[in-house]
């Protein structure tokens, strides 16, 4: 339970805490240099007006261009920018969460001197004579550990040291890296390359343990090509046909159109048989009926569709499997664009580590990287990092590498620095900072500047300098502002590299089969452990388990049955002499054989929020096979840990599959305009009158992909607190806006469908009449508002809700009763002040946005106009990387819901309640291959 | 207690005997041991309800079971129950009253007593159950400045109406029946305190004929009104589960079948009360075979029309045709629940029958064992009416169970502390039977015979 205002001594502590935070909090305010707004600049502040700035966010060290929106120099919400080509408007759940690590409590607030709280004098005190004596050695015994960096300008600034310091040695380390992707690009092309895939053009896909819907620094841009090619419209015909096989579904594999899971090992007999097919002068492999049957169809429409046909490998696949897929898309005219690498790679962290066993390494600087817990276990980083006589570890957090250290620094958020990234396509943005620095940190490019003898190097003149160019100091300045506000700099993108003809790779040979496969996948909810502390991903439901806070192991159900394993029993995992704990979840989108675990959970010195969630699947990650490593042994405990699951029931049977109805494309191309809406059912309630505005939403279940940014999106813009899990594992969650996820049965194979469900606002409201104090009411322009200050928390509304979508303050989550450090002041900076925060004993719900409705209506007002189509854009649509949500005036013929309305596979959620929703569906389209599913087309 | 209970006919003690027998346990004899551990024990019993009603007001109604989906649990069920119990007593004086059943004087006092108890610990139940109590006056129709009334189409505010007059009028009802036997007791009492206090509370009744002639017509005229007001107290009940849009709650046959169950879970009450008062005060001679052979029918008879009730809705679930309806039958027997459920069937259905047995309607054991068993069931039928529609609802997707805490528990079981204290308290305080009704049917009975 959580505990009890003004009661404990824990309250008064916090108090205290805000108490002395609170001189950090008045001084939220814009960074000292000058930074400007997207699009107008105001001549000054307006206090209580939020602005918005261009900037840019890392993930995995590739920028995602953001609008990121401030009051009074307070970062409060993240959307996409539109010029960003990795953005495009929209953004991934991991943008919308960097707010919660800029506001994260547990980020490390100052210098720390083998864990006690130091100086940057001391630290500055201590190193600088070290450097000097490593200056006269020419950096001999100096080594340099970077996480994933494009940023150019600490690239610059590590060229100049290695100039200066030439035998100073730069080490990168990236725990989800793309080294098997680049292999395989120099085996096929002579040289490493980036291949970016365009899916916008690709009427034929064919993933092969690929995932570029999934979770990664390229989802937003690829899931919204996918879906400008899978318009499901009456008489539209763009509409691509997607087949994924993979070891365990992804994102991908829940959105194909066929699916086959099959174990990591067979992929090494699938891509030469589909080379042979293809025209390969390869020994054609024998394969299983079932893989072969899929694989010939998949060929022949491949074939069909040359020049509009991509296959897409799988980071885990060996390069020769990599380079053979480039020989067949090769051959087929894939639309794909050769890049440079934009992020250049570094020494590995493997020599790094030999060369400090071997006493090589005087004084380590690790520079926002935490291999301590990151690394394979097998290089056992922090038994390495003990004999090296200095290591100083520069982070977000007081983390595993920062135990380890002798120093540790705290670095600033993305959002209080500057900076510069580039995107996966090689466009470069600016990072400008919202707020100043909160805590005592300084920035990555102060550090390196120590390496080059300038201690006061300052980010800003740092990023100018890298951009400065030949330009005079006039031009510069418009050219600075500019990139500034558009967040993007002009013509930066890498240039297309011409391709040559592909080599034909040697064929690896398959591994021999050892016992169960494991599999290592990012975390759909921390990435690779870096947002491990963040409560709003820890609590955001996964995709397609729908489980939160922690992750699990998840196999074939005929495998957890031969090991005697149910859902939710405790399995330790042993492999090369390693062992893990995890909850086992079968999954029947796992190939047989087959484990598959998370990397990113299970940390140790996160913080209150990400400490012992899960298990940390890098304890049994291995340098020489980060991916997929055979020889697992799989044994129960006889102990019971059930996942957190925020859905219990995925599959629909019988009437239920009307909910979610999956229907073949054949169905929605030859259907005639949709039937008029006078199928509604007569009520007794009062006609409502027929206003100007009647809001509505509508949601094209064929593009939702599941990725979560539409959750996370609603959660940061209407201030959704975080229950917590023993909360949520009492069946209380607060979130808005869910996914519901479904399979069911459609062509031979049990398929995933997403269904994000806000709040309806029906017109005929179950929930209005049953309120006895009439906090529950309705709009003129249809909204089904809740007035938390009249709501006495009766939950009759909510009772009577068939949809479930209202959320009940059981304790008060944002008020006073807060999980773990959620109650810290500096949480409470994130909170939006256009949007009240929800008392103890509230119901709350989805209310379209209403702030930003009423926004939107003022600014019309005070402009004597009507509103704009399109001017009120809710969060969660704001967010969706593919169009799936669109809001707007049902009685504006042209908007997003009034035209989809209008299509054929239009339908309401219950609508035979006689609800009259206004949020409405478009049943989810497949485009099965007729010659595999002959009845489907 | 066997001697007596073997004992048949009418009442046989003397006019001044029933006096005796009734006011002496109040007037005379010193609290016995027995009383006073039962009062200690029900004292601290209720200290802890207080604790449980404090904690949760302070910690807030997240230490109860209910969820996201089950958003109601047990308070309502405790309330629905409790108000059942309640109805049981005014409806024996009226009713009974009204359709001259003689047996019913020698049990409606501690009947009235009962449901008045009942009734107002029922009152306390929707309070804890808000998010904020401390806004529960927002349902009264007050005049306030944000000119601001209760949304009349809600259930709930029809409910509290429906509590609050059956409240009140069950207060009167019980008090006018009361009035001369308070002013035996004003004139029996030997201290001055007590001829005083009961002089005050007997409104200076003086036993003269336009007294009774006029007592009389009022009591009756009530006794008219309080029949209907029984029946929509808990047809109200019903209608805030019948008054919705889910699956298992939307149907017509609730505000009847609720207001039986509350019969039949009333009358088991009595039973159960008058087995105890009738050992603890030595009322033999007042509450007998006959009352408890009555009693009994009246719960057989109830568990009938239970059992039709119950047929009818499972018939109308598989009629309708309605998947959601016959989702929540199905649901019902086959679920997590379906055990409780099957419990609440054997409680409710099978053990009241049997009482088609007269042998075993008089032999109290057994039909103490019967009622209990009866409340014991009804409160698992109210606590399933919730928790099978909630947890079972419209989307698969929030389809969770109930998961009940301690804190559900404990506010439960120590609520029938604060019940048992505030009936020992009645009992020492005021008449248990009343003493002119009995004396009065004795009379008629003497004279026609």
């Amino acid at each position: 339970m959580p505990p009890v205002s003004g009661l404990t001594r824990r309250q008064a502590a916090l108090g205290l805490i805000g108490a002395a935070l609170a001189g950090n909090l008045v001084a939220c305010s814009e960074p000292e240099e000058e930074i400007l707004p997207y699009v107008r600049a105001p001549e000054g502040l307006i206090p209580g007006v939020a602005q918005r700035y261009a900037t840019a966010l890392p993930l995995n060290g590739y920028g995602r261009g953001v609008l990121c929106t401030a009051f009074e120099g307070r970062p409060v919400k993240v959307e996409g920018n539109p010029r960003h080509p990795a953005s495009l408007g929209a953004t991934d759940l991991f943008a919308e969460a960097e707010l919660m690590q800029l506001y994260d409590p547990d980020r490390s607030r100052s210098p720390r001197r083998q864990g006690r709280i130091a100086s940057w004098e001391g630290f500055l005190a201590e190193i600088l004579p070290r450097l000097d004596t490593l200056r006269a050695r020419q950096g001999e015994g100096l080594r340099l550990l970077t996480g994933p960096l494009t940023s150019p300008t600490l690239l610059r600034l590590i060229a100049a040291a290695r100039e200066s310091l030439p035998r100073l040695q730069w080490h990168a380390h990236l725990p989800l890296d793309e080294a098997n992707a680049r292999r395989g690009a120099a085996l096929a092309f002579g040289q490493g390359l980036d291949l970016l895939p365009a899916l916008d053009r690709a009427a034929v896909i064919l993933c092969l343990d690929a995932d570029p819907l999934g979770p990664g620094p390229d989802q937003i841009r690829l899931s919204r090509d996918f879906a400008q090619r899978r318009q499901a419209r009456a008489g539209g015909t763009r509409f691509n046909r997607l087949y994924a096989l993979e070891p365990a579904m992804s994102l991908t594999g829940a959105n194909a159109d066929h699916h086959l899971a099959v174990p990591p090992a067979a992929f090494h007999a699938i891509i030469p048989w589909l080379a042979a097919e293809l025209g390969a002068p390869l020994p054609r492999p024998e394969l299983p009926e079932a893989e072969a049957r899929l694989l010939r169809a998949a060929a022949a429409d491949l074939r069909a569709n040359q020049g509009a046909a991509l296959l897409l490998a799988g980071e885990a696949l060996a390069p020769e499997l990599h380079a053979l897929v480039h020989w067949i898309n090769a051959r087929l005219a894939a639309p794909l664009r050769a890049v440079a690498p934009v992020r250049p790679g570094a020494a590995p962290l493997a020599d790094l580590l030999a060369a400090m066993r071997g006493g090589e390494v005087d004084t380590l600087l690790i520079l926002g990287s935490n291999p301590a817990y990151d690394a394979p276990a097998d290089l056992d980083v922090a038994a390495a990092l003990r004999r090296v006589p200095c290591t100083v570890h520069h982070g977000l957090h007081a983390d595993e590498t920062a135990a380890a250290c002798t120093w540790h620094l705290p670095a600033p958020h993305a959002l209080e620095d500057w900076g510069d990234l580039r995107a996966r396509d090689g466009t470069a943005s600016i990072v400008q900072p919202l707020i100043r620095p909160l805590y005592g940190s300084r920035s990555p490019a102060t550090l390196l500047g120590l390496l080059l003898g300038q201690p006061d190097l300052s980010a800003h003149a740092a990023v100018r300098a890298s951009w400065r160019g030949g330009r005079t100091e006039a031009e510069f300045e418009g050219w600075w502002r500019q990139a500034l506000q558009d967040g993007v700099v002009p013509d930066s993108a890498a240039p297309a590299v011409p391709l040559g003809e592909p080599r034909l790779p040697p064929l690896p040979a398959s591994p021999p089969p050892a016992g169960l496969t494991l599999l290592l996948r990012p975390d759909p909810a921390v990435w690779d452990g870096s947002f491990a502390n963040n409560a709003w991903l820890q609590e955001c439901p996964q995709p397609l388990t729908r489980q939160v806070w922690g992750n699990a192991a998840r196999l074939a159900p005929a495998d957890a049955a031969r090991h005697g394993v149910a859902a939710g029993d405790v399995v330790r995992l042993d492999l090369d002499g390693r062992s893990l704990e995890a909850t086992a979840m079968p999954d029947a989108g796992v190939a047989a054989g087959v484990v598959a675990l998370s990397l990113g959970q299970g940390r140790q010195r996160a913080g209150a929020i990400g400490d012992g969630v899960g298990a940390d699947a890098y304890r049994l990650r291995h340098s020489a096979a980060p991916w997929v490593r055979p020889g697992l042994r799989l044994s129960p405990t006889g102990r019971r840990a059930p996942p957190l699951l925020a859905q219990q029931e995925q599959r629909l049977e019988g009437e239920a599959r009307a909910l979610l109805p999956l229907v073949p494309l054949a169905a929605v191309q030859q259907a005639g305009p949709a039937a008029p809406a006078a199928a509604e059912r007569p009520s007794f309630l009062p006609p409502q009158a027929p206003g100007p505005t009647a809001w509505a939403m509508a949601i094209d279940t064929t593009l939702c992909i599941g990725c979560n940014a539409c959750i996370l999106a609603c959660q940061a813009e209407n201030n959704i607190p975080v229950v917590g899990p023993e909360e949520v594992a009492r069946g209380r969650d607060m979130h808005w806006l869910r996914i519901d996820t479904y399979v069911q049965e459609a062509g031979g194979a049990m398929r995933p469908g997403f269904q994000p469900v806000p709040c309806m606002q029906c017109e005929a409201a179950p929930c209005e009449p049953v309120c006895p104090v009439a906090a529950s009411v309705h709009d003129s322009e249809g909204l089904n508002l809740q007035v938390y200050n009249r709501c006495i928390g009766t939950r009759f509304c909510q009772s009577n809700c068939p949809y479930k979508v209202r959320r009940f303050n059981y304790f008060g989550y944002a008020d006073g009763q807060e999980y773990a450090n959620q109650g810290a002041p500096v949480v409470a900076a994130q909170r939006n002040p256009e949007v009240s925060v929800r008392a103890r004993g509230v119901m709350e719900k989805c209310t379209y946005c209403v702030q930003r409705i009423s926004a939107a209506r003022r600014a019309a007002e005070k402009e004597d106009r009507g509103l704009a189509p399109g001017e009120v854009v809710t969060a969660c649509q704001a967010a969706c990387p593919t169009g799936a949500i669109q809001f707007g005036n049902l009685r504006e013929a042209e908007s997003g819901p009034a035209r989809l309305r209008r299509e054929p596979h239009h339908y309401a959620l219950l609508g035979e309640l006689g609800t009259r929703p206004r949020t409405t569906y478009l049943k989810r389209v497949r485009n099965p291959n007729p010659a595999l599913e002959p009845d489907g087309a | 207690m066997s001697a007596a209970a073997t004992e048949p006919g009418p009442p046989s003690a003397s006019h001044a005997g029933v006096i005796g027998l009734v006011a002496d346990p109040v007037l005379g004899r010193p609290a016995s041991r027995r009383w006073w551990i039962a009062f200690l024990l029900a004292g601290l019993v209720t200290l802890g309800f207080l604790g449980c009603i404090t904690w949760v007001l302070v910690a807030g109604i997240g230490l109860y079971g209910n969820n996201t989906t089950v958003v109601w649990g047990f308070p309502i069920a405790n309330y629905v129950w409790w108000i059942g119990i309640g109805n049981a007593g005014t409806l024996i004086s009226a009713l009974l009253l009204l359709t001259r059943q003689p047996w019913r004087a020698a049990i409606n006092r501690f009947a009235e007593a009962m449901t008045l108890f009942a009734a107002s610990i029922a009152g306390l139940f929707p309070i804890l159950h808000l998010g904020r109590p401390y806004r529960a006056y927002w349902l009264a129709p007050y005049p306030n400045s944000m000119e601001l009334w209760p949304q009349w189409r809600s259930a709930l505010v029809w409910d509290f109406a429906a509590i609050a007059s059956y409240l009140i009028f069950s207060f009167l009802f019980w008090y006018l029946g009361l009035i001369p036997d308070l002013a035996t007791l004003r004139d029996r009492a030997r201290s001055r305190g007590a001829r005083l206090a009961y002089g005050v509370l007997a409104f200076g009744w003086r036993g003269s004929a336009r007294h009774w002639q006029r007592h009389d017509a009022v009591y009756r005229a009530m006794a008219a009104l309080a029949v209907p007001l029984v029946v929509s107290v808990h047809s109200v009940v019903g209608l805030d589960f019948a008054a919705s849009l889910m699956p298992g709650w939307q149907e017509s046959i609730f505000p009847p079948y609720f207001v039986v169950g509350a019969l039949f879970s009333g009358f088991a009450m009595v039973v159960t009360l008058a087995v105890i008062l009738r050992w603890g005060l030595g009322l033999q001679a007042l509450i007998t075979d006959r009352h408890f052979d009555a009693m009994g029918k009246v719960i057989l008879a109830a568990a009938w029309v239970m059992s039709l009730s119950y047929l009818t809705e499972w018939f109308m679930a598989w009629y309708g045709g309605d998947p959601a309806e016959r989702g929540v039958l199905r649901f019902q027997f086959t679920g997590p629940y379906a055990p409780l459920y099957a419990a609440m069937l054997a409680c409710n259905l099978l053990a009241p029958q049997l009482l088609w047995w007269r042998r075993l309607r008089t032999n109290l054991p057994v039909l103490l064992g019967v009622a209990v068993l009866v409340n014991v069931g009804m409160w698992l039928e109210r606590i399933l009416i919730i928790w099978n529609t909630l947890s079972h609802g419209y989307l698969p997707s929030m389809r969770r169970l109930f998961q009940p805490t301690l804190w559900d528990w404990l506010t439960l079981a120590t609520s029938f502390g604060l019940f048992a204290l505030l009936f020992l308290c009645f009992v020492r305080l005021l008449p248990a039977v009343a003493m002119h009704d009995v004396n009065k049917q004795r009379h008629e009975q003497g004279g026609a015979a």
